[in-house]
C-alpha cells in the first residue's frame, strides 16, 4: 500500500520534472534518463517483484480501490448491499449457535417441544428477505443502465472527451489489439513479443468495442470495474472514466485454451499531456522499427554499419524535426527494455547484455548527428502525414 | 421379482409354486451384483460408484491445487518459458498446459456428473422406497440400467486422457468456439460430448423412474400431504432431471455435429452464434445446481427432526419452498452470462428473479432452525454435518446474492469469488448433505454403524477445510483473480496457499471417511429395526423393517402412525 501511494505521488512529479524539457522547442538534446521514464511510464513491467517476493506493481479491484467512475458506483452499490444482506447472513448464524448450546441433550430428561408451526413466523421469514430484496432493487437499476448503455455526458466522436478503443483479444501470441481509430494508431505486441499496455488518458471517457479473432475472451481490469466477453463475431461494448493516474493490472477472464493463464492485460492511466507525447511515438513507429530491424541483436550477429547508417539518413530524410529524433530514441530504448524483459532465450540475453551499450551509443551518434531540427517537437498540431499506421 | 413375488405370498400362507419358465436364476457374489434389479442393492452400487469417482476427482484438485499453491509460476509464465527452462518448482504443467485445462475440465465433470448428482441418486434409490412403503422402484430393470450406463460413461470421461490430444479441455462448460478446437483430430471432446449423453440418459431414466415410484407405489393411507419431504424433494429433483436434461443433451450435441458433421450451430463464420450455445447450455445447467442441492435439503430435514426428538417445522411451506426452487430454478439461467452482452432489460430481469431463489432458500434455513429450537439435540455425526451444512451453506449462499447484483457480478464473474462461490454451496453444502446422509442412513443400508469417533474428525476437518478453503477463494476473486489460470499474479498468492491448505484437510477427511466405510463391516450388526432411537418421532418406513431390510423391504406394509395426518396438515398437535 504504501509503495503504491509512493508510486502514485512519484509518477506525477516525475512527468512534471521531466516532460516538459522534453517536449522545450528550444532543447536539442533529450537526456537518456528521460527516455527511460517515458518507457517504463508507458510500458511497464507488471510482472517484476520485490525481493519478498510481492508485486512492484500492485492488483487493484473495483472493490476496495477503485480506479473509475464505474468502480466507485460499483463499490458503494456493492457496499450498500451488503449492508442490506448482512442481516441475513448474521441471524442464521447465531439462531444456529444458540440452538447448538442452548437446545443439546443434556441427558437430564428435558422434553423436547412439540410445536410444528408458527404461521406469524413463517410469514416474517418470508415478508422480510422480499423487502430486503426490494430495497436492493431499486439502486442497482439506475447503475445497471448507466454501465451498460453508452455514456451521455459526452461527445463521444471528440477525441478530447472520449476515447473509443477496438479491443481484439486473440491466440497466437495469446494477447490483446488495441485500435485507437481516432487516435490512428493500433497497439498489440512489443519487440519480444509481449503485450503492451492500452494507454488511456485520466478523466477521459473511455468506451470499449469488444471481440475476439477466434475463441471466446474476456477482457478484465478489475481496477476499473468492468469485464466484457470477446466473441467472433460480436461486439460487446463498455465503458469507464479512469480516475486515476497509474498502472493497472489484468487478465483474460474466460478460458480461451493453453495459453489463458498468462494472456494479462495491463492498462496505464496517464495525463492528457503525455498521452500526447504516446500518439507521437506511436505515429513514428512504423519507421523506428525498420531501424530496428537491422539493429535488433542476434546471438553473434555483427550490426551491418552501412545499412544502419543508410536506414537512419531515410528516417530523417521526411523530416528531422526534434519529436522524430525522440521518436527514434524512445523506440530503441523500449525494444532494449522489452527484450530483457522477455528475452527470446539464453542466447540473446547474453548477446543483449554484451551489446546494448554499444548499439544505443551508435544510434545516438547517428540522431546527434542529424542536422539541427526544421521543426520544434510538434506534438500539437502533428498531421497525420507521417500517420505511422 | 419373482423370489419376493414367492416370499410375499409365503408369508402371507399361500402356496404359490411358479411355472418353470418364471423361474428366475438365482445369482450369487458378483453375478448377483452385475445382475441385480433391487433398488437397495443398486443403491449401494450407486453409493460404491459415488466413493469412488469421488475419490477421484478429489485428486484431480489435488493435482490444481498443488500446482496453484504458489505463484512462483506466474515468473516461469512470462520468463522461463522463453529461456527453453524450467526451472521453476511447483509447476506440474509447464511440460503440457493444455493438460492443466484438462484436469480443470475433467474435475468438474467428475465431480458434478458422476459423484453429487449420482449421489443423491444413490440414496433416492436406496431410501425412497423404502420411505414410502413400496417393494421396489417402479421399473427396477430401468433402474439397474440407468446405473450400468454411468460405468461407460465414466469410462469414457476418463479414459480420454489416454488418447491423442488428451481429455476434453474447454472447461466443464465446454464454450463453443474452444470446444470445436482440434476437431476431427483429438477425439478427446467427443468422448467427453458422449460421456455426457450417457450421464444423461441415465439421469432422465432415474428421473422418470421416482416420478412413477412416489406417483403410483405408495403405501395406502400415504397421501401427498403426508409425503416425507425427502420424496417431495425427489419428485421435485426428477421434474427438473426429467426436463432439463435433454435440453443439455442438445446443446451437446450442437458440438458434437459441429465438430464431426459439419453443421454450424455455433459457428459464426457460417451463420450460428456461439452464445446460443451459451444460454441453451445453462438452460440445464442452472437447474442443474438444483439438482445437486434439493434432495439433500429434503433428506437433512429427516436429520434435523430426527436427532432434535423433534417433528419438522413447518411441512407445508418446505414443500412450497421446494417447489419454487424448482420453478424459479428455470427462470434464472443467463446470470452466468451477464458480461456476454445481452439486452439490458434481460439483465434486470435475471437478476431480479436470480435474487428471489433467496426467499424460499432462506425459509428452508430458518424452517430449519425452527425445527432444532426446543429440541432435544443428539449431535452424532449426521447432525453435525447437518449443522455444518447450514453454517456454510448460508455463506454460500450469501456469495450468491452478491453474485445476482449484476454491476457486482460484472467484476466477479469469472473470477474466483464464483469458484470460492459454487465451491461452498456443493461442497459445504451438496458434498456435507452427502455425508450427513451417509452416517444417517449407512446403519440402515449396510447394517453396521460408521464410526461415530472417527464421524468427528471427518466433520471437523471436512468443516474447516471447506471453509479456509473456499473462504480464502472468495478473497482471491475478490482481489481480481480470474478462475481456470494455471498461474496468477503474486497479489493472491497468501489466499492461494491458505486454499490449498485447507484443500488437504478436505481430502484428508474423505480418506478417513472411504477407510471408515470398510472398516464399518467388521463392527458388529446391527440387530434392531430403528438403530437411532429416532421412529417414534420419525414415523418413517425405512426404520420400520430391518438394516438392512430384506429383499422385499416389507412383510406388511406399516400403517400411516395416526400423529401423522395431523402433523403434515400443518396444525399443532
Amino acid at each position: 500500500m504504501v509503495r503504491l501511494l509512493i508510486l502514485l505521488l512519484t509518477l506525477p512529479m516525475a512527468l512534471v520534472a521531466f516532460a516538459p524539457s522534453a517536449r522545450s522547442a528550444d532543447e536539442t538534446a533529450v537526456k537518456p534518463e528521460q527516455i527511460e521514464a517515458y518507457v517504463h511510464e508507458f510500458n511497464p513491467d507488471i510482472f517484476k517483484l520485490n525481493a519478498d517476493g510481492t508485486p512492484v506493481v500492485p492488483m487493484r479491484n473495483a472493490f476496495s480501490t477503485p480506479a473509475s467512475d464505474i468502480a466507485q458506483d460499483v463499490a458503494s452499490n456493492n457496499t450498500f448491499n451488503l449492508l442490506v444482506y448482512l442481516p441475513f447472513l448474521i441471524l442464521p448464524q447465531v439462531l444456529l449457535v444458540i440452538v447448538i448450546f442452548k437446545f443439546r441433550d443434556r441427558g437430564d430428561g428435558r422434553k423436547p417441544a412439540t410445536f410444528m408451526t408458527n404461521h406469524k413466523l413463517e410469514v416474517l421469514w418470508t415478508v422480510i428477505p422480499c423487502l430486503a430484496l426490494v430495497i436492493v432493487s431499486v439502486p442497482v437499476w439506475k447503475l445497471l443502465y448507466k454501465m451498460e448503455l453508452p455514456p451521455t455526458h459526452v461527445d463521444t466522436n471528440n477525441p478530447d472527451q472520449a476515447t473509443i478503443i477496438k479491443v481484439t483479444g486473440m491466440r497466437g501470441p495469446y494477447s490483446w489489439e488495441y485500435e485507437y481509430k481516432a487516435e490512428g494508431m493500433t497497439v498489440h505486441l512489443d519487440a519480444a513479443g509481449g503485450q503492451e499496455p492500452m494507454v488511456i488518458v485520466k478523466d477521459r471517457v473511455v468506451s470499449l468495442n469488444i471481440t475476439s479473432n477466434d475463441v471466446n475472451h474476456a477482457w478484465w481490469v478489475p481496477a476499473f470495474g468492468v469485464k466484457k466477453s470477446a466473441i467472433k463475431g460480436r461486439f460487446t461494448n463498455t465503458w469507464f472514466t479512469p480516475t486515476m493516474l497509474g498502472i493497472f493490472k489484468g487478465q483474460c477472464a474466460e478460458l480461451c485454451g493453453d495459453g489463458h493463464g498468462i494472456m494479462f492485460i495491463s492498462s496505464v492511466v496517464v495525463d492528457a499531456e503525455d498521452f500526447r507525447v504516446y500518439r507521437l511515438l506511436q505515429r513514428h513507429r512504423a519507421d523506428t522499427d525498420r531501424i530496428w530491424n537491422i539493429l535488433r541483436p542476434g546471438p553473434g550477429v555483427e550490426i551491418d554499419q552501412p545499412k544502419l547508417q543508410e536506414a537512419v539518413a531515410k528516417y530523417f530524410e521526411k523530416d528531422t524535426s526534434e519529436g522524430r529524433k525522440f521518436a527514434l530514441r524512445y523506440w530503441v530504448a523500449a525494444n532494449f527494455d522489452a527484450l530483457h524483459r522477455r528475452p527470446q532465450d539464453k542466447a540473446t540475453l547474453d548477446d543483449l547484455k554484451l551489446r546494448e551499450s554499444q548499439q544505443r551509443a551508435r544510434i545516438e551518434t547517428l540522431v546527434s548527428s542529424v542536422a539541427a531540427p526544421a521543426a520544434p517537437l510538434a506534438v500539437e498540431a502533428a498531421p497525420a502525414a507521417d500517420s505511422a499506421r | 421379482m419373482a423370489d419376493t413375488i414367492a416370499q410375499n405370498a409365503a408369508h402371507y400362507g399361500a402356496p404359490v409354486t411358479l411355472a418353470p419358465e418364471l423361474e428366475i436364476k438365482h445369482y450369487t457374489g458378483v453375478m448377483d451384483w452385475l445382475t441385480t434389479v433391487d433398488h437397495k442393492k443398486i443403491g449401494l452400487l450407486y453409493f460404491w460408484f459415488v466413493v469412488i469417482m469421488g475419490m477421484i476427482g478429489g485428486a484431480m484438485a489435488g493435482a490444481i491445487r498443488i500446482q496453484l499453491a504458489t505463484p512462483g509460476a506466474v515468473w516461469e509464465a512470462v520468463t522461463a518459458a522463453h529461456l527453453n527452462g524450467t526451472d521453476v518448482p511447483y509447476n506440474w504443467f509447464s511440460e503440457n498446459r493444455l493438460l492443466y485445462n484438462q484436469f480443470v475440465t475433467m474435475h468438474a465433470t467428475v465431480m458434478i456428473f458422476f459423484t453429487i448428482i449420482p449421489g443423491f441418486i444413490a440414496f433416492m434409490n436406496y431410501v425412497v422406497p423404502l420411505m414410502i412403503g413400496a417393494r421396489d422402484m417402479a421399473f427396477p430393470k430401468m433402474n439397474a440400467f440407468g446405473f450400468w450406463l454411468l460405468i461407460p460413461a465414466s469410462i469414457l470421461m476418463l479414459s480420454s486422457f489416454f488418447v491423442q490430444g488428451g481429455a476434453a479441455a474447454s472447461g466443464w462448460t465446454a464454450y463453443p468456439p474452444l470446444s470445436l478446437d482440434g476437431m476431427h483430430i483429438t477425439p478427446g471432446q467427443d468422448m467427453w460430448v458422449f460421456g455426457v449423453h450417457l450421464a444423461g440418459v441415465s439421469s432422465i431414466l432415474a428421473a422418470i423412474n421416482f416420478i412413477v415410484t412416489v406417483t403410483n407405489l405408495r403405501a395406502p393411507g400415504m397421501t401427498w400431504s403426508r409425503l416425507p419431504i425427502f420424496a417431495w424433494a425427489t419428485i421435485f429433483v426428477s421434474i427438473i432431471q426429467l426436463l432439463a436434461t435433454p435440453v443439455l443433451a442438445a446443446a451437446v450435441t450442437m458440438i458434437l455435429m459441429d465438430r464431426n458433421f459439419g453443421t454450424t450451430f455455433t459457428v459464426f463464420e457460417k451463420g450460428g452464434d456461439p452464445v446460443l450455445y451459451q444460454h441453451i447450455f445453462w438452460t440445464y445447467s442452472h437447474p442443474a445446481v438444483y439438482i445437486m442441492i434439493l434432495p439433500g435439503f429434503g433428506a437433512i430435514s429427516h436429520v434435523f427432526a430426527a436427532f432434535s426428538r423433534k417433528r419438522l417445522f413447518g411441512y407445508i411451506s418446505m414443500v412450497y419452498a421446494l417447489g419454487a426452487i424448482t420453478v424459479l430454478g428455470f427462470m434464472v439461467w443467463a446470470h452466468h452470462m451477464f458480461t456476454v452482452g445481452m439486452p439490458t432489460i434481460l439483465q434486470a430481469y435475471f437478476m431480479y428473479v436470480s435474487l428471489l431463489i433467496g426467499v424460499p432458500t432462506g425459509i428452508k434455513v430458518f424452517n430449519w432452525l425452527a425445527t432444532m429450537w426446543g429440541g432435544t439435540i443428539r449431535f452424532t455425526t449426521a447432525m453435525k454435518f447437518a449443522c455444518g451444512f447450514i453454517c456454510l451453506f448460508v455463506i454460500g449462499g450469501f456469495g450468491g446474492l452478491i453474485l445476482a447484483m449484476v454491476p457486482t457480478d460484472i467484476s466477479l464473474n469469472n473470477s474466483y469469488f464464483v469458484v470460492g462461490h459454487f465451491h461452498m454451496v456443493l461442497v459445504g453444502g451438496s458434498v456435507m448433505l452427502l455425508f450427513a446422509q451417509a452416517y444417517y442412513w449407512w446403519p440402515k443400508m449396510s447394517g453396521h454403524f460408521l464410526s461415530e469417533k472417527a464421524g468427528s474428525w471427518v466433520f471437523w476437518l471436512m468443516f474447516l477445510g471447506v471453509f479456509v478453503a473456499f473462504l480464502a477463494m472468495h478473497i482471491s476473486g475478490y482481489a481480481g483473480m480470474p478462475r481456470r489460470v494455471p498461474v496468477y499474479y503474486a497479489d493472491y498468492r497468501f489466499s492461494n496457499l491458505l486454499t490449498t491448505v485447507g484443500y488437504l484437510m478436505t481430502f484428508l477427511s474423505a480418506c478417513i471417511f472411504f477407510v471408515d466405510l470398510f472398516l464399518s463391516y467388521r463392527r458388529p450388526k446391527i440387530t434392531v429395526d430403528d438403530p437411532w432411537g429416532i421412529n417414534d418421532i420419525q414415523h418413517s418406513f425405512e426404520w420400520a423393517t430391518s438394516c438392512p431390510p430384506p429383499v422385499y423391504n416389507f412383510a406388511h406394509v406399516p400403517p400411516i402412525p395416526i400423529v401423522e395426518q395431523i402433523a403434515h396438515r400443518g396444525e399443532n398437535p
